[in-house]
């Protein structure tokens, strides 16, 4: 048992030394005026878990102080005592007499009683300025005069050495050998290609003998050891910066059930995972985000209590602040267990901002509509409360996640069960895979967690859809769009038989981008920009190749961006041919790209097109409206087409309407099946283009 | 006719600037001194403040950056750290010219941001004193007024002394 407390204590005089220091500065900020509620509020919440955790320990000397400054902290938060000089002075002094006590422990194990004489003033500052009415049970005799004895004594005897377990390191010196270390794989890099020259050499000529081989092969050796070396070198460094996620965690939960207490509502935080470690410079700007996340979802998530019970759940809502590790990432959920994302109010308050017309809203799934949170100047909240509701919001955190961070954002949301919000990120930003490339003459770089797939693929397998380029990967159209075009720099005519194709991936929407060819593949150092070019929103920093070369890495977002525009501006001809107007088509696909493209040639032809995502989602949309025409893919999660071809057949309204099967499924026994559940055509994706489609539909509608 | 007896007491720098002026006025050592960098750029003589080039930098390859501002000519690795290069000629509207082997890199810092700036050559790092630089005359174009520090008369060319600072500025609110 003795063992057992032991271990206890020494992490208690960890922490308590830690709260102390953060007392101590704080209290030099009030001291200077410099400190606004927050920081008293840090304070406070420091000297009160002080508290809290000795009280556990039942080293009662330690509670009997920190309860005293507590009570002090406390009057200063809530303004019923102003910050003098003397005030601040009489904390500090507090401090001490806890610093020291807390040294005892770590000594000793039991600390000695606190100086009454300071305990007294402290009730007295409380007592004295404010008329509380449980003035301290002993009136004080003389605040000042005797203390100055008994303190310095116990100081004197405390003042030595603390034993130095970890050692604090400025940041910027830190980053500075990061910085270093990167420079040395960098130098690394080179001294590998000069292995790779040698090689050449080697195979030139040979009038060398031996030589030039012995001396290859233990530089091969050497740049071998180097590299293991250095390996660990970097990691090591890299560690030391590295902090746990409790840091962003621990303080976000306290503040999210100070929020809730604020708003009337009984919110418990809960958090998970919070030992992950991440580097600092994620850690430090990660915190906004996930604070701005569970304000939400305090504000906008969690249903009132009434409301809560009346759906046959805890009065009390809940948020879940977890982490976990996904291979080379960091997996941060932020959930409630509210009412689920008003997918209806945002959709009107789409339309009403003028972000979105009603036609293009309508025809975009449940999944879209959901991610239109993430535009710039959208937020849900009909009255704007102090805690969200302002506006700026979602925008930023996915700007900050995604272009800051190199991670990903995603939304789930289910009605009446609650919203998650996962946030995938990079265990660190010094070193990424990077994946090199060349297109029209230049290198370019992508981050590995954007790349899905790289193929080499015929140049058969790109179709024309819609006037632009596609092909179809896993069952899904992928446009397909010449790198060098979206970044700028002239197209050359490739050599090679076939198309390589690097396949990018931002959420659920894809992108192939034709390259000329692949290059290399490696964990990279990525430098930033000059700062004067931090707005560039194309390239997210540069790596140095083995030949010194600096590459631009791309952001894969932008692309898909620069490439939608284009899309955008090619099929701005609507319309063509008369008689389609007005036609209603139902387009049902679990491909992001897939429904897109489809949606593109029928506009294009006139056809007005609704969206939907899966099988139950196309059913219920059919049913709340007529359509013309349905289109729709085979293999669906929660309903394949199959089985929604057969329910249309079965609804009187859709018993006539044309339903076409669009797939990649080309055995007979499956087209039969699908015109045994009532299809009107099957068309296999492999020889699709508009034509086909668009005949077909033509000939079904008469 | 002291003058050996005064050279004693001069830096380095100091008799070779008076050897530099020799075709000049008779100069005060005892004035303080300007350090310039002085380049030249579609045959025209220019020059900065010496603290204001961090450094010279000559055969330093420029790499291409996608979807990078006009006037912006790439990136250059120095010792690690990546550093913006923009022609001069473009910044300045003079017609736009291949680099040749005299072409350098000036490493200019501003108040806020540092960039290398292409020249075509460099003539030379030399200290002038603060008196023998002239405000600018009325005859300079537009859009260089605001940029120009003085001028100064240097081996019968006329160097016009541009602000560095003022420059970086107006280049990167697109003044320029």
């Amino acid at each position: 048992m003795a063992l057992d407390i032991k271990r206890f204590v020494a992490r208690f005089v960890e922490e308590a030394r830690d709260h102390l220091r953060r007392i101590e500065e704080g209290l030099g900020q009030l001291a200077a005026g410099g400190a606004d509620a927050e920081a008293v509020n840090a304070i406070f919440r420091s000297a009160h878990t002080v508290k809290g955790s000795s009280r556990m320990l039942k080293l009662v000397a330690i509670t009997e102080t920190a309860h005293k400054v507590e009570d002090v902290l406390g009057a200063l938060r809530d303004g019923s005592l102003s910050a003098s000089p003397d005030l601040c002075r009489l904390l500090q002094r507090g401090i001490d007499c806890m610093s020291a006590q807390v040294d005892q422990v770590a000594e000793t194990g039991t600390p000695s009683d606190p100086d009454p004489d300071l305990l007294a003033a402290l009730a007295q500052a409380m007592g004295g300025e404010s008329d509380a009415p449980s003035s301290p049970p002993q009136p004080p005799p003389s605040p000042p005069p005797q203390p100055a004895a008994t303190a310095t004594e116990a100081q004197q005897a405390e003042v030595k050495l603390k034993s130095a377990e970890t050692v604090r390191v400025q940041l910027s010196k830190l980053d500075e050998l990061i910085k270093l270390m990167g420079e040395v794989v960098s130098s690394h890099a080179r001294l590998r290609q000069r292995l790779v020259d040698l090689r050449g050499f080697e195979r030139a000529g040979d009038s060398w003998g031996g030589k030039v081989q012995g001396f290859a092969r233990d530089l091969r050796d050497d740049v071998f050891t180097q590299e293991l070396l250095m390996d660990e070198l970097h990691k090591k460094a890299l560690i030391m910066r590295m902090l746990p996620l409790s840091i962003v965690f621990e303080p976000a939960a306290r503040m999210i059930r100070d929020l809730g207490h604020s708003l009337g509502k009984d919110v418990q935080c809960v958090t998970q995972g919070s030992d992950i470690e991440l580097d600092r410079q994620l850690i430090d700007r990660l915190s906004d985000p996930i604070v701005h996340l569970l304000r939400n979802g305090v504000d906008h998530g969690l249903e009132p209590q009434e409301t809560r019970q009346a759906a046959g759940k805890p009065g009390h809502g809940t948020l879940r602040l977890t982490a976990r590790q996904d291979g080379g990432f960091v997996v941060v959920e932020v959930a409630d267990d509210g009412a689920g994302l008003p997918v209806a109010g945002i959709r009107d308050k789409a339309i009403k901002k003028g972000l979105l017309t009603a036609e293009q809203v309508a025809a975009m799934t449940e999944t879209e509509i959901i991610d239109l949170i993430f535009l710039p100047g959208f937020s849900t909240s009909s009255i704007i409360t102090d805690v969200s509701g302002r506006g700026v919001g979602m925008d930023v955190v996915k700007r900050v996640v995604v272009d800051e961070l190199q991670g990903s954002i995603a939304v789930e949301s289910r009605p009446g069960q609650g919203t998650t919000f996962l946030l995938r990120l990079p265990l660190s930003l010094a070193v990424m895979r990077v994946l090199l490339v060349e297109a029209g003459g230049q290198a370019f770089g992508f981050t590995a967690q954007y790349v899905a797939h790289l193929l080499d693929v015929p140049a058969e397998r790109i179709i024309t859809v819609a006037e632009r380029k596609a092909v179809i990967i896993d069952n899904e159209f992928v446009p397909v769009v010449p790198l060098a075009e979206l970044v700028g720099v002239p197209v050359t005519p490739s050599k090679r038989s076939g198309c390589l194709l690097v396949v990018i991936k931002v959420r659920n929407e894809k992108l192939a981008l034709l390259v000329d060819q692949l290059l290399d593949e490696h964990d990279m150092v990525i430098k930033p920009l000059p700062e004067h070019l931090r707005g560039l929103a194309l390239v997210s920093g540069m790596v140095m190749t083995g030949r010194n070369d600096l590459v631009s890495v791309l952001q894969a977002s932008t692309l898909l961006d620069a490439a939608r525009r284009q899309r955008g501006g090619g099929t701005s001809a609507p319309a063509e041919s008369a008689g389609t107007v007005g036609i209603r088509v139902l387009v049902v696909d679990d491909s992001l790209n897939t429904r897109e493209i489809e949606k593109d040639v029928l506009e294009a032809h006139g056809y007005q097109v609704t969206l939907a995502e899966d099988g139950i989602d196309g059913l219920a949309k059919a049913r709340a409206g007529q359509f013309d025409a349905v289109l729709t893919d085979v293999e669906m999660p929660n309903m394949d087409g199959f089985s929604l071809t057969a329910a249309l057949r079965k609804e009187e309204a859709y018993a006539h309407v044309p339903i076409i099967i669009i797939t990649s499924r080309e055995k007979e026994e499956d087209k039969r099946r699908g015109i045994q559940v009532g299809a009107d055509a099957y068309i296999v994706k492999g020889d699709f283009d508009q034509s086909n489609l668009v005949d077909t539909l033509k000939s079904l509608l008469g | 006719m002291d003058e050996t007896a005064n050279r004693d007491d001069m830096t380095l720098d100091q008799v070779l600037a008076i050897r530099r002026g020799a075709a000049g006025p008779v100069v005060n050592v005892d004035e303080p001194l300007v350090k310039l960098v002085v380049f030249v750029l579609n045959g025209e003589w220019f020059a900065f403040h010496g603290e204001r080039v961090k450094e010279v930098l000559s055969d330093f390859p420029v790499y291409f950056l996608p979807g990078c501002p006009p006037g912006l000519e790439g990136v250059i690795n120095v010792r690690g750290d990546i550093e913006s290069v923009l022609s001069l000629r473009t910044v300045l509207r003079y017609p736009a010219a291949d680099a040749d082997s005299a072409s350098r890199i000036l490493l200019g810092q501003g108040a806020e941001i540092r960039s290398g700036l292409r020249v075509d050559s460099v003539e030379e790092v030399m200290d002038v004193p603060q008196s023998l630089i002239q405000a600018p005359p009325h005859t300079i174009p537009d859009h260089l007024r605001s940029l120009v520090l003085g001028i100064v008369a240097f081996q019968g060319h006329m160097v016009t002394i541009l602000d560095m600072d003022r420059l970086l500025a107006d280049y990167r609110v697109g003044a320029l």
